[in-house]
């Protein structure tokens, strides 16, 4: 491949320039969305509507003073924030977006057959950066916070990947691309030809999507699932003691997590980034865009649950559905 | 204490508490084992204070004890002081005065509500009822001129009248209320995430309660009747009709009902109150207030969260000789530790709300040697010595 091809899809597009600032624009949209649903404004005064809040906010806390508490042991506790901010970002170059050589093609950055397992293994890998920032913090709040964010990755880490997987068995590749095109061929076959399975395949698949999306908010730590950062009982759990440049990096890591999310979504449910008309880059900035509000709906929704409740109906509920779901796409599979 | 066993500190600092206030968490695991509550850290004299001023100073400092229930002191206080006085106040101020209260009970349960979701993480609701909370400030800023701190009851009647061409505006304002309050009753008792954090959470049956003397909506969700507008009526509380709220749920959701179906209640007072209102004057003339005679009375309140209780003494000069205030906080504590006690560690903030506290309310300051078991209190003295000599060191 040319380097210069490459350099640009790297850093300028659909690289970091690209993600970066869309993270900004699906923070602003959360807040947005959220602040609407709870009767209040949100962002308002700093760009057109505030789409520039975001922005401000990083650049304000970048400026802030830094603290590393004595407490704290301060190697992990100063390069976890850093190990956060990174490990989304460098997943998000796995999603298919945009390919820069063709206007209807949507290689991702990076490709290889088996990135679907990269990418979970990757969020997994973070779930344990945020807990040893939590307990390298020296903080009670900062340890409770620490251990719940891996109870809940207990509860909430099997369901995850069970759904993730359904797709790939349909599209019979571990490669997300794949799993995109197989469900652009299919959809397109489906209309053209609608059929009984193809019907009750939808409907398997939309119990996968409601799942993956109640994991995923349980993932990204939003409500109802935040009860690692409660602000009422723990002050803000594992983010406690983090400040300056590392609360920074700590939101911004937020932000890229939640467009991973809002990707491998519309990647693995909603057809990925394929759509009439349109290119791919559109497509994928309206389908990650409904998923942003999909979640930020879901979160302005509920009350917080209790971390037992949580792992419990976790339990309950979400395995055997996820088994349940995986199961009938097998049976689906042989009759497709 | 075993191996597992820890102390979490709560306070004086937290999130939780919307005051300065400590506790002491005896926790195994994520169970609480003990609960230690120390009080102290908001007070501020004011019983001290009260000494030294006139009746009609302390008519501005009773209203300052609390932000929340600055209406409900100030009538326990001008009721303490005309009872000693004798003086008589007209009718057409004790029905301002009910109806100040009752706007105050709505505007204060609302707060709560809003609170109550705020702790269990759901801040839709709490910004929305915080929104419906408005059009009662708004109304208590049209009828006194303050959103807190109305300063409408003084000693011989009240100091502002209420304009009857208002009344058709303000029916309906209290109208949205109610509906909307309906609205948030349905939500909170079928909405399965609050219940989820609400049944079964903070339970005290009714035979604690009552050992336990609490006082305010925390007694009456435990099934204990102690309104005492309805066992005490005081003002013209026994020519209105409203139910005597009791509901024997005993947990969080019995003391979001009680407050929501006082709210209902309240909408209905107000709307009799401005039915029934005489006219006529809205203070007495009584002449100075400096010869006011020897004695003692104690005026009960049922202020919106719990029975508050003023007490004078009179020794024949213009300022009071002690006055003591007895605010439902301080009565609500105990109840507060036993409803802790068994819960989650994450049902600490909610069940800490529950009970509304207000702890500069409730502050006081005496000293206790634990081994020696023997208490004493400072005089003025005491603590300027004290002061100078912490200022030397």
């Amino acid at each position: 491949m040319n380097p210069a091809v490459t350099a640009i899809q790297v850093l300028l597009f659909p690289g970091l320039s690209f993600i970066l600032s869309y993270t900004l624009y699906a923070e602003w949209l959360s807040r947005k969305t959220v602040a609407r649903l709870q009767n209040r404004v949100g962002p308002l005064h700093t760009g057109w509507q505030g789409i520039l809040q975001p922005l401000a906010d990083f650049i304000k806390l970048l400026v802030k003073e830094d603290i590393t508490p004595a407490a704290a042991q301060a190697n992990i506790f100063n390069y976890t924030p850093l190990i956060i901010f990174a490990i989304p970002l460098a997943s998000t170059f796995l999603i298919p977006i945009q390919s820069i050589t063709n206007l209807w093609g949507y290689e991702p950055v990076a490709a290889f057959e088996g990135d679907l397992i990269i990418v979970l293994f990757l969020m997994s890998i973070n779930v344990l950066a945020v807990f040893l920032a939590g307990w390298s913090s020296g903080n009670l709040f900062g340890a409770v916070g620490a251990t719940r964010v891996a109870l809940m990755m207990l509860a909430y880490e099997i369901p995850l990947g069970l759904v993730a997987i359904s797709p790939a068995i349909m599209a019979r590749s571990l490669s997300i691309v794949k799993i995109v095109d197989w469900q652009a061929t299919s959809i397109q076959s489906f209309l053209a030809a609608p059929t009984l399975p193809g019907i009750l395949l939808g409907l398997v698949m939309l119990i996968g999507f409601v799942i993956y999306a109640v994991c995923l908010l349980a993932e990204l730590e939003m409500r109802p699932f935040d009860m690692s950062e409660a602000e009422t009982e723990i002050v803000h759990g594992w983010q406690v003691e983090f400040s300056g440049v590392k609360l920074a990096l700590l939101n911004g890591g937020h932000n890229i997590k939640m467009v991973l999310a809002a990707g491998l979504l519309t990647s693995l449910y909603l057809g990925g980034p394929t759509g009439p008309i349109l290119p791919p880059v559109v497509w994928f900035i309206i389908k990650t865009s409904v998923c942003v509000i999909i979640l930020s709906n879901l979160s302005a929704l509920f009350a917080r649950f209790r971390i037992d409740q949580m792992v419990e109906g976790a339990w309950k509920y979400l395995v055997p559905l996820a088994v349940l779901q995986v199961m009938a796409t097998v049976a689906l599979s042989g009759v497709i | 204490m075993s191996d597992r066993q820890f102390v979490i500190p709560i306070g004086p600092q937290h999130p939780a508490l919307k005051e300065p206030e400590s506790f002491y968490f005896t926790v195994d695991g994520e169970t609480v084992i003990d609960v230690e509550p120390r009080i102290g850290y908001n007070h501020r004299g004011i019983e001290k204070a009260m000494e030294v001023r006139s009746y009609i100073q302390n008519l501005y400092i009773t209203e300052r004890v609390c932000g929340i229930c600055s209406n409900a002191h100030q009538t326990a206080y001008t009721g303490s002081v005309e009872e000693v006085a004798g003086i008589e106040i007209p009718e057409r101020a004790k029905y301002i005065r009910v109806f100040v209260q009752e706007l105050e009970r709505l505007h204060s349960h609302l707060l709560w509500l809003g609170v109550a979701a705020h702790e269990i993480g759901f801040d839709t609701l709490f910004y929305y009822v915080w929104r419906d909370r408005e059009i009662v400030m708004n109304l208590l800023e049209e009828i006194s001129g303050n959103r807190c701190n109305y300063a409408m009851p003084t000693i011989g009647g009240v100091r502002r009248d209420l304009n009857k061409d208002n009344f058709p505006r303000w029916q309906k304002m209290i109208d949205t209320v109610f509906e909307r309050t309906e609205y948030y009753i349905k939500v909170a008792s079928t909405e399965q995430t609050i219940l989820d954090r609400a049944v079964g959470v903070g339970y005290l049956g009714k035979s604690d309660m009552i050992k336990l003397s609490g006082a305010g909506p925390n007694a009456r969700c435990s099934g204990v009747p102690c309104d005492i507008r309805k066992l005490n009526p005081y003002l013209v509380y026994d020519q209105l009709d409203f139910e005597h709220i009791v509901v024997d749920n005993g947990d969080v959701l019995g003391q979001v009902l009680v407050r929501a179906l006082e709210v209902l209640e309240s909408c209905k007072i107000l709307k009799q109150v401005m039915d029934k209102i005489p006219d006529g004057e809205i203070r007495t003339n009584f002449g100075p207030l400096s010869r006011i005679p020897e004695g003692e009375a104690a005026y009960l309140v049922e202020a919106q969260r719990g029975e508050l209780i003023h007490y004078t003494i009179s020794d024949g000069k213009n300022m009071p000789y002690r006055h003591k205030i007895r605010a439902p906080t301080l009565a609500n504590l105990p109840s507060l530790v036993e409803r802790l006690k068994g819960g989650y560690i994450a049902d600490i903030p909610i069940v800490l709300a529950g009970i509304d506290p207000c702890f500069s309310c409730t502050d006081r300051m005496a000293f206790y040697d634990e081994g020696k078991d023997k208490k004493w209190s400072w005089t003025e003295n005491d603590m300027r010595k004290y002061r100078t000599e912490w200022f030397e060191k």
